[in-house]
């Protein structure tokens, strides 16, 4: 939510007070409230001095992750606002008391949802800013975009590279099998990430709870204590740590089941279709010294005859920048080596939103053939979308690459296959 | 349009590389970039391209000189180098 301050989140005009600025409009104090608690983010777009930003931040009592205070136009503010919050204006709602301003925002931007103040008081019922369900991340979506900001901050102060700066925040990331209480939020990454979202639809809870709890019956052989914790400072190679959970197999723990039986015989028997059978689904966590993103990211990969397919990819923006992506593409090729699996296919939707996810592919040495359309039957994605598999042939020296990629963190874990192992899978 | 001299798409081409690598050494903020050779791999051990200064880049590209690379190269080959990247953009932008 996008708001206007002057007679929509004040009850007067923050310059033109003699003395105290006026107070906070009740309702809408109300309302921030209320959004705040559903994992709906709030920012500023003024035509006011940044002291009024802080004057209301201070009389409503909301958390405002962005503030735009400015002359020149609320289209702009609001591109700004997105940019700082790395989602898209489409996500974003707009509040302002003045029809001018409402009408500009409208032209410039049709993607947004153009509000008046009075319209705020009944906005909390509609389903737009009604989640079904409200996660342990979205409740704390504002503090985890302050903590952003902080992370920021410190980065442009900081005298080095990226890499150095992560490893400075103490990046750590973990990747390990989901449990069926990770469905909503998985649900939610899958629905409402763009920018590193291989997928056109969506998956539901259910849909994750299911895959969750056939790979935990069929894969609980499998079980073992969760790789030890690493520190960053044992870290030869300057990227981020990743803690590996789960397996100390790592083929096993990430990948779909091993495969059984001949390829005919799953070919045949439609080990594709059969999802719930051989799916392992993945859940990534993030943390740094400037918090804990939770649970940022997912993959669900399936054993097929010729490989691994990954159907589903989905990280959270808020991971961007961070080593994420990287290490969870590294992580899954070493897994796939490990396993003896030749390839891995990555089918992605093409849209201007998820450049990102094709520059990982791309650094993770991933190619597409062509681009094709969408529309056949079980395709992913609206007909007439693009889309394209990524493939990746994985020979026994990705084991080895992957666990460097990764900043040692198999060797730490002891994930580091026998040299018989890794020649075997080539 | 004027006759171009021999030589001057070469030039105008080193002129480019070198705009992008200035480009590239202040989104991924790092000074030492400014020397890197054109010819250094993107991806990996060479620059170590990420995702999100990539990101950057072909926004700062699609803005600066009107080629959307993302749209016309599905596989983004011409992130291979800062040469390949200028070679991609002066032949698209005319």
């Amino acid at each position: 939510m996008v708001w206007d301050v002057d007679h929509t989140l004040l009850d007067g005009v923050f310059l033109e007070a003699d003395g105290e600025p006026p107070g906070a409009d009740p309702a809408m104090v109300a309302v921030l409230a209320e959004l705040s608690g559903r994992g709906i983010l709030h920012a500023i777009a003024s035509r006011n001095p940044p002291a009024a930003a802080e004057h209301v931040a201070r009389v409503t009592g909301a958390a405002f992750v962005a503030a735009e205070c400015g002359w020149d136009a609320k289209s702009d503010a609001i591109g700004r606002i997105a940019d700082t919050l790395g989602i898209g204006t489409d996500a974003i709602a707009f509040v302002d008391d003045d029809p001018y301003e409402r009408a500009e925002v409208s032209f410039a931007r049709p993607e947004v949802m153009v509000l008046a103040p009075e319209e705020m008081t009944s906005a909390p019922g509609w389903p737009e800013f009604s989640p079904a369900v409200v996660t342990a991340e979205a409740a704390r979506r504002s503090l985890l975009y302050l903590d952003r900001q902080r992370r920021q901050a410190a980065e442009r102060e900081f005298g080095g590279s990226r890499e150095e700066f992560l490893r400075w925040c103490q990046t750590e990331i973990t990747i390990g099998p989901a449990a069926v209480a990770d469905a909503d939020r998985l649900a939610e990454l899958s629905a409402r990430t763009h920018q590193f979202n291989s997928a056109a639809r969506a998956l539901p809870a259910a849909g994750f709870a299911e895959l969750i709890r056939a790979g935990e019956t069929t894969g609980s052989r499998h079980a073992a204590g969760p790789a030890g914790p690493m520190r960053v400072g044992e870290v030869a190679d300057p990227r981020p740590a990743v803690r590996l959970m789960g397996p100390t197999k790592a083929g096993e723990a990430a990948g779909p089941r091993p495969a059984t039986g001949s390829a005919e015989a799953m070919a045949a028997g439609g080990v594709q279709s059969a999802a719930g059978d051989t799916a392992r689904v993945l859940a990534v966590r993030l943390r740094d010294r400037f918090g804990d993103d939770g649970l940022v990211g997912t993959c669900v990969t399936e054993a097929g005859p010729d490989g691994w397919t990954v159907t589903l990819l989905a990280m959270s923006c808020r991971a961007m920048g961070r080593g994420v992506i990287d290490a969870l593409l590294a992580w899954l090729i070493g897994a796939a080596a490990r396993a003896g699996v030749r390839e891995l296919a990555i089918p992605a939707i093409l849209t201007p939103r998820n450049v990102p996810l094709r520059l990982a592919l791309a650094a993770a040495g991933f190619r597409a053939s062509e681009a094709e359309s969408a529309g056949e039957p079980g395709a992913a994605g609206e007909p007439g979308q693009k889309r394209a598999v990524f493939r990746r042939s994985v020979d026994a020296g990705a084991a080895a690459d992957s666990a460097g990629a990764i900043g040692a963190g198999g060797e730490a874990a002891g994930e580091t296959p026998a040299p018989g192992e890794a020649a075997g899978s080539g | 349009m004027a006759d171009r001299r021999p030589g001057e798409a070469a030039e105008t081409g080193l002129e480019l590389a070198g705009e992008l690598r200035e480009l590239l050494a202040e989104l991924a903020g790092r000074p030492e970039l400014r020397t890197a050779d054109f010819g250094l791999p993107l991806f990996g051990t060479g620059i170590g391209l990420d995702s999100l200064t990539g990101t950057l880049l072909l926004r700062e590209v699609h803005r600066r000189y009107g080629v959307d690379v993302a749209a016309e190269d599905l596989n983004l080959d011409a992130l291979a180098s800062l040469a390949s990247l200028a070679s991609f953009i002066e032949t698209r932008r005319g």
